[in-house]
């Protein structure tokens, strides 16, 4: 009897021992659920955190770039100046003088101390006999004048001649002018010129040499170019060049802020974004040809004041030994203007590079005075004159690029989310995507809900516990055994159920929001198609343009009185 | 730079430059011809390759090809235009529609159906509403506007 009396007791503290390990057990388990949550919290936040660290490693460096380059650009100025700077003191003395003569106000021996005081502070500086020569053509000693342009021929005969070309069209000494336009058109080579060519070019966009002058020259100009088609691959050659220059000015934006979803879940974002970028250049050529082409150029109020800015230019920019400084400034230039994207940067300086060659064909150098005037020195004149010279060039080169950014353009835009992939060619397939995301996820959920179940220890637990139960007849404590053993079995098994429920709600909520941004990005592809649309519409714009020019619009009205009757 | 006076090649002669006729552009310049502009009559026949009759008529199909030959008489053959691939517009499901030499043959593809591998890759560009029709050849596509300009795609 009192057996079974501490069997009962001891039966009631087991049970209200298993009742308090079901209630931790349900605690812990609520525990694992927040766990699990805050590990996916924890996963995200990380990707934020990495995704902003490496925008910050990337605007970083860019901002280091860009101090970088201001710095170095002051110091190569500096060293122009230190180096070459001596230069300048000649330079400013050629307008002085000529202006000085025009007005008889300084003595001759004045301009001619001057000069001669220049021999000694730059030598080896061609333009330091030209003008110790031009101050003895002024006070009409020829024997000086003969012996200094003589060391000045010797010293750059092609920058002497095109000099006293300008000099002597000044003074409107016609055949002298000839003479030393022919001697400086004799020197060249169509292929290999030098960048001060655009000097003459300028100067006979701009009329500033007589009706017969100019029109010798230009057809000289106009031979150059039949001489180099005969070339082969020549044609090929000028459409390259100018595919590279339209090139150069193609925008480099960052468009994710306009489709954050489509940066964020499609892999063929990189592919869309540089697409953009591409198909911009129409709208890009357009305005800058226009620019070009709109409203008349104010033409110099006298024929001296215009070659005296030929002077100034030829004088000021073309010197060789200056080149190595002149590309590193041109260069740390245009990493300030990316604002320190050097890539960037480095791509525009190799497209734009041919401007600051030695020695380059007419034909570069034309492409060069149109789209990279401030590096080339080439007016607004020069720029008209020289791209009616390349129209067809230019219109094939156009033509080609747009055919290439339109069939580099991606026809299909993937959409990734975890391990689902989608594609769609023009947004408008939601339907379709729809479906297989919801079916993807019912089978991630079908397989997750599947391998919540019974494990081995609760099969065991409840063999064990029916097999406590059969011996209960030996002793109370084998029925207490098992029951506990039972009651551990049903409270897991009907732990599942709710398991299973939170599973599945959280397959719900991840079904919403993965069909919300698939949506958001089939929004932005249809707005990426439209933009895209909307930039080549510019193409056939630039096309007309082209098409509207005609060779007459180049040459601005001369300062001689006579007209040309017959044109190009 | 000076100029240098003589050429670094002389043009030699052989007999047979002097005889031989040479009715059929060299290579070199078959793209510059390529480049030109097509004819009214040539981009108004490759036009017609919409009405859907053609793909069962051999007589129409034999005049298209001829169409294509008659534009390009100094070009050899195997610089000719494989095929010709163009929006269509019948209307959905169809996309494009192909004439190709080489099969001999005009058909109208709808839209996810793949054409034959050479012509797949005109595909995107055939779908530009500034372009009447490409060309696909083997090493380049041309596209052609309504005007007849023409523009080239390397590869």
């Amino acid at each position: 009897m009192s057996d079974s009396a501490i069997g009962v007791a001891e039966l009631a503290a087991i049970y209200s021992g298993l009742k308090a390990i079901k209630g931790e057990i349900n605690v812990v388990s609520t525990q694992l659920d927040s766990v699990g949550q805050e590990v996916e919290s924890t996963r995200s936040d990380l990707s934020r955190l990495e995704e902003a660290f490496l925008e910050f490693v990337e605007s970083d460096k860019k901002a280091k770039e860009l101090s970088l380059a201001e710095t170095r650009q002051v110091k190569v100025r500096q060293e122009l100046e230190t180096k070459f700077g001596h230069y300048a003191e000649v330079r400013r003395q050629v307008t002085g003088i000529l202006q000085a003569a025009d007005i008889s106000l300084v003595r001759q021996e004045t301009i001619r101390f001057a000069t001669e005081g220049l021999m000694l502070n730059a030598p080896r500086y061609w333009l330091a006999p030209a003008l110790v020569a031009l101050a003895g053509w002024l006070s009409n000693n020829k024997d000086l004048a003969t012996k200094a342009v003589n060391e000045a021929v010797r010293r750059d005969d092609e920058k002497t001649s095109l000099f006293f070309a300008l000099i002597t069209r000044r003074a409107a000494r016609a055949n002298a002018c000839s003479v030393w336009l022919g001697r400086y058109f004799g020197l060249q080579n169509p292929e290999k010129l030098d960048r001060q060519t655009i000097v003459l070019i300028d100067a006979v966009a701009s009329g500033i040499f007589s009706t017969e002058v100019r029109a010798s020259c230009a057809k000289t100009l106009d031979d150059w170019v039949q001489e180099l088609s005969q070339r082969a691959g020549f044609v090929d050659e000028q459409r390259k060049q100018w595919t590279d220059a339209l090139i150069s000015k193609m925008p480099s934006t960052d468009n994710g802020g306009r489709y954050p979803h489509l940066k964020k879940y499609s892999l063929t974002w990189q592919k869309l974004s540089d697409s953009l970028n591409a198909v911009a250049i129409h709208a890009v050529a357009l305005d800058y040809f226009q620019g070009i082409y709109d409203g008349a150029i104010p033409p110099s109020p006298t024929l001296a004041a215009a070659v005296d800015e030929l002077l100034d230019k030829l004088v000021g920019n073309f010197d060789d030994q200056e080149l190595p400084l002149r590309r590193n400034d041109r260069l740390y230039q245009l990493i300030i203007d990316e604002n320190g994207d050097r890539n960037a940067a480095q791509s525009k300086f190799d497209l734009e590079s041919k401007a600051l060659d030695e020695h380059l064909s007419f034909t570069q150098l034309l492409t060069n005075a149109a789209m990279h005037p401030e590096t080339s020195h080439a007016s607004r004149a020069t720029q008209r004159f020289a791209i009616a010279l390349s129209k067809k060039w230019i219109k094939d080169a156009h033509g080609d690029l747009g055919a290439e950014i339109r069939r580099a353009v991606p026809t299909d835009t993937d959409i990734s989310i975890e391990d689902w992939h989608g594609v769609t060619k023009d947004g408008d397939n939601e339907g379709d995507l729809a479906r297989s995301l919801t079916e993807h996820l019912k089978k991630r959920e079908a397989d997750a809900v599947a391998s919540i179940g019974l494990e081995s220890q609760h099969w065991i637990a409840l063999v064990v516990g029916i097999g406590c139960l059969l011996f209960v007849g030996k002793s109370l404590l084998f029925g207490a055994i098992g029951i506990g053993f039972l009651i551990w079995f049903y409270t897991s098994y009907s732990g599942l159920k709710k398991k299973r429920d939170k599973v599945s709600e959280n397959y719900a909520k991840l079904g919403g929001e993965a069909l919300q941004v698939v949506k958001a990005c089939l929004a932005e592809v249809v707005e990426y198609r439209r933009e895209f649309a909307k930039r080549d519409a510019a193409a056939p714009e630039f096309s007309k343009l082209l098409d509207g020019i005609s060779p007459e619009q180049y040459v601005l009205h001369s300062h001689d009185k006579t007209r040309q009757i017959i044109s190009r | 730079m000076a100029r240098t006076l003589l050429p670094p090649q002389f043009p030699s002669l052989t007999s047979n430059s002097v005889t031989n006729s040479q009715p059929l552009l060299r290579a070199a310049a078959v793209e510059d011809r390529l480049r030109a502009r097509r004819s009214n009559t040539y981009i108004e026949a490759m036009k017609r390759l919409d009405a859907g009759a053609h793909i069962h008529d051999r007589q129409a199909l034999d005049k298209f090809l001829a169409d294509i030959r008659r534009e390009f008489p100094d070009i050899e053959l195997q610089h000719l235009p494989l095929g010709i691939v163009a929006r269509c517009y019948l209307g959905a499901p169809y996309e494009v529609h192909t004439l190709d030499q080489v099969g001999q043959i005009i058909d109208h593809y709808k839209r996810g159906e793949s054409l034959p591998p050479l012509m797949e890759r005109a595909r995107s560009l055939s779908l530009y509403p500034g372009y009447a029709f490409v060309e696909v050849y083997v090493d380049k596509l041309i596209a052609v506007t309504e005007e007849g300009d023409t523009s080239i795609v390397k590869g």
